[in-house]
């Protein structure tokens, strides 16, 4: 086998793995639509209020948001994305939150969740934000002392629950 | 006396190039937010460690031991088997492309095989999260973004891993080696 057709057939590997990747994703979106809520796209992040589904974001809502990012301690890395802030505030009203209202982000396949008053989610300076990961999903990362290691992140959100009883 | 397949001298350079890989991995900051910017650096020393110690798996062990250090340095966002999987696939990705490829001092070799080989970390990436019930990840925004920023720059990782071979070979320096076996 000469070096030509070595180089065409590791190309075609590459071609083959990625279509692959995007191929199995685009199935799992497909089952997965079949069990979520008809009103919601594979990917989508539905937010509750009180409980009762009230919208859901997903890739173009959150890319025209303004960019936020902060340097993590533990890494030194730069972690870039939204500000939850922002993504609540494209569904709702600021005066629909009270201070004690509580934000809750949720990742099922990872059994995380993490509960933050409004006051805290409202206060730019504690950056509580998403960051989007490598594989295309979102994490919640924070300056606040009880969300600012990876341990504490919550990675792969896939449910926001906002309760203000 | 059996002959070990790595001599003494082999495995502590590639020890070096493990420690060298997390180094960089904790120094080195790309100002670039895009991901898997890290395998222009990551590919690069890769390269030249499976070519500094030319026998199938080199890269491999390398990409292990790496692996190990970093899980023990708490690298990585999704936990110690994840790092320690991504770390060691980038090196067993390396190699298969190699074996199949061969001389990476070939810059078009060194390329694809740091493509490959990079791209195999986003694949843990991704297998871990599709096996643990992760959501589906944003294709257009994060996924797509995602397996070109690996390709790409494994690639230039690649690249600059044969630039560096070829620098060598003119310093001599496999001439050195030679002798040091």
């Amino acid at each position: 086998m000469n070096q030509k057709v070595r180089v065409i057939i590791a190309i075609v590997i590459i071609i083959v793995l990625v279509g692959a990747v995007i191929g199995i994703e685009y199935l799992r979106g497909q089952q997965i639509a079949a069990q979520i809520d008809a009103s919601l796209e594979p990917g989508d992040i539905p937010v509750y209020w009180n409980g009762n589904l009230r919208a859901a974001f997903s890739p173009t809502d959150i890319d025209n948001l303004p960019p936020a990012s902060f340097q993590d301690a533990e890494e030194g890395k730069t972690q870039d994305g939204w500000l939850l802030k922002d993504v609540i505030m494209i569904y709702f009203n600021e005066n629909q939150f009270k201070d004690d209202t509580i934000i809750k982000v949720i990742s099922t396949s990872r059994e995380k969740s993490v509960d933050l008053t409004w006051e805290e989610v409202a206060n730019t300076e504690n950056m509580v934000m998403f960051d989007l990961s490598g594989r295309g999903t979102l994490k919640l990362v924070s300056l606040l002392e009880r969300l600012d290691v990876r341990d504490e992140w919550i990675q792969d959100v896939d449910r926001i629950e906002i309760n203000t009883r | 006396m059996k002959t070990r397949y790595f001599s003494t001298f082999q495995l502590f350079l590639m020890t070096l190039f493990a420690v060298l890989i997390v180094v960089a991995k904790i120094a080195l900051r790309l100002p670039l937010q895009l991901s898997g910017h890290s395998g222009v650096f990551w590919m690069a020393i890769i390269i030249v460690g499976s070519r500094v110690v030319p026998k199938i798996g080199s890269a491999s062990l390398i990409g292990l031991l790496s692996g190990i250090l970093a899980s023990f340095l708490g690298l990585g966002d999704f936990g110690a088997i994840n790092t320690l999987l991504s770390y060691t696939m980038i090196g067993v990705g390396t190699d298969l492309a190699l074996l199949l490829l061969g001389n990476p001092e070939n810059l078009f070799v060194a390329g694809i095989a740091g493509a490959l080989g990079h791209f195999c970390k986003f694949l843990v990436k991704w297998a871990f999260g599709a096996i643990t019930g992760a959501p589906v990840g944003f294709i257009a925004l994060g996924l797509a973004k995602a397996i070109v920023g690996y390709i790409v720059f494994g690639a230039i990782g690649g690249i600059l891993g044969g630039l560096t071979l070829i620098a060598l070979r003119k310093a001599g320096y496999f001439k050195y080696l030679q002798e040091k076996k």
